[in-house]
C-alpha cells in the first residue's frame, strides 16, 4: 500500500498519519507533499495506491492536482480532505473525478471511517 | 458591513474548537476594534476576497496557541515554534472555512493563513474599516476574532445603477 498524502499543513499531514498508522500503514508507505504541484511530481516519480488530498494550497491547488492525476489515471482513488463544504465546490470536485470527500473540521472518527473505507486493514 | 456575519465566524469556532480539539469555548462581547494592536500575542490573518475585500484575524493568547498544536500534534510545546505556527494556521483556516460556507451571497474566496507573533505587531484593514471583534474564553485562556471587510466597488456600482433606475 503506498498512499501519496498532500497538505501545505504538516499538522493535518500528521493528524492523517496518524490515522493511518492505526490501520497498519507505515511511515515507509506515505509519500507526503505540501502543494499540488510536488504532489504531482510525486504521483509521476512512483505509483500510489490511494491519494489523500488538501484542496487550498500554495503553487498549484488540489483540484487542479486531481484533474491533472486524472489524465494520467482514471482509476485510483482520490479523496479530497478540504474546508471547502459548499454544494458547487463539492460538485467541481466530483466532475473533476474526486472520489470521496471530507470535510475539515472532521472528528478522529469520521476521518478513521472516511480512510478505513480506502485503506485495506492489513495495509 | 453587515455585522450578523460574525455570527457565522463565532459558530465556526466553536465547531472547530469543539471537534478538532474537543474543548468548549465561551463567546463574549461583540466590540467594534480602533486600535491596530492584536488582541492577543499569536495572531492568524486570512484575506478575503469575492463581493467583499477584507480579512479575518483570529488572535490567540500564547497558551491557546500552544496547548491547541500540542493537543492536535498529541504533545507538549513550551514555545511558539514552526508546528504551532503551522497549527495555528490550520485552525484559523478551518474557522474561516467553516464561517464561508454560511455567507454563500457574497461568494468569497479564502487567501492561505499567514501568522504573525509578539505584541508588536499592527494589522491594518481596508480603507476605513473598523474590524467587529469577539472574544472567546477557552479552558486554556482567551482567544479574539476580528472580521472587517469591504463591499466591493462591482456591489456598489450595481446599487448606484439601482437607484439610478429607480429615480433616485
Amino acid at each position: 500500500m503506498k498512499i501519496l498524502l498532500v497538505d501545505d499543513s504538516g499538522t493535518m499531514r500528521a493528524i492523517q498519519k496518524r490515522c493511518l498508522f492505526k490501520l497498519g500503514v507505515t511511515e515507509h508507505d506515505v509519500v507526503e507533499a505540501d502543494n499540488g504541484q510536488t504532489g504531482l511530481d510525486e504521483f509521476e516519480k512512483d505509483t500510489f495506491d490511494i491519494v489523500l488530498t488538501d484542496w487550498n494550497m500554495p503553487v498549484m491547488d488540489g483540484l487542479t492536482m486531481l484533474k491533472e492525476i486524472r489524465t494520467r489515471n482514471a482509476d485510483i482513488p482520490i479523496i479530497m480532505i478540504t474546508t471547502e463544504s459548499e454544494r458547487a465546490r463539492v460538485v467541481a470536485a466530483i466532475e473533476a473525478g474526486v472520489s470521496d470527500y471530507l470535510v475539515k473540521p472532521y472528528t478522529a472518527d469520521a476521518l478513521n471511517a472516511k480512510l478505513e473505507k480506502w485503506v485495506p486493514t492489513s495495509a | 458591513m453587515d455585522v450578523s456575519f460574525i455570527n457565522h465566524f463565532i459558530e465556526s469556532a466553536t465547531n472547530v474548537f469543539d471537534t478538532m480539539l474537543g474543548v468548549q469555548v465561551t463567546r463574549k462581547s461583540l466590540s467594534l476594534k480602533d486600535s491596530p494592536a492584536p488582541t492577543h500575542e499569536v495572531s492568524a490573518i486570512i484575506g478575503l476576497s469575492g463581493r467583499v475585500s477584507g480579512s479575518v484575524v483570529v488572535s490567540f493568547s500564547t497558551n491557546v496557541a500552544l496547548k491547541g498544536a500540542g493537543e492536535m500534534l498529541l504533545t507538549e510545546f513550551d514555545d511558539v515554534n514552526a508546528e504551532v505556527v503551522d497549527a495555528v494556521g490550520e485552525l484559523t483556516n478551518m474557522i474561516a472555512g467553516g464561517a464561508k460556507a454560511g455567507m454563500d451571497g457574497l461568494q468569497l474566496s479564502l487567501g492561505l493563513p499567514n501568522v504573525v507573533c509578539g505584541r508588536d505587531h499592527r494589522i491594518f484593514f481596508p480603507g476605513n474599516v473598523k474590524p467587529v471583534s469577539v472574544g472567546f474564553d477557552t479552558p486554556w485562556g482567551e482567544m479574539a476574532i476580528d472580521v472587517g471587510f469591504n463591499e466591493v466597488l462591482e456591489g456598489s456600482l450595481e446599487k448606484v445603477a439601482a437607484q439610478e433606475t429607480v429615480g433616485v
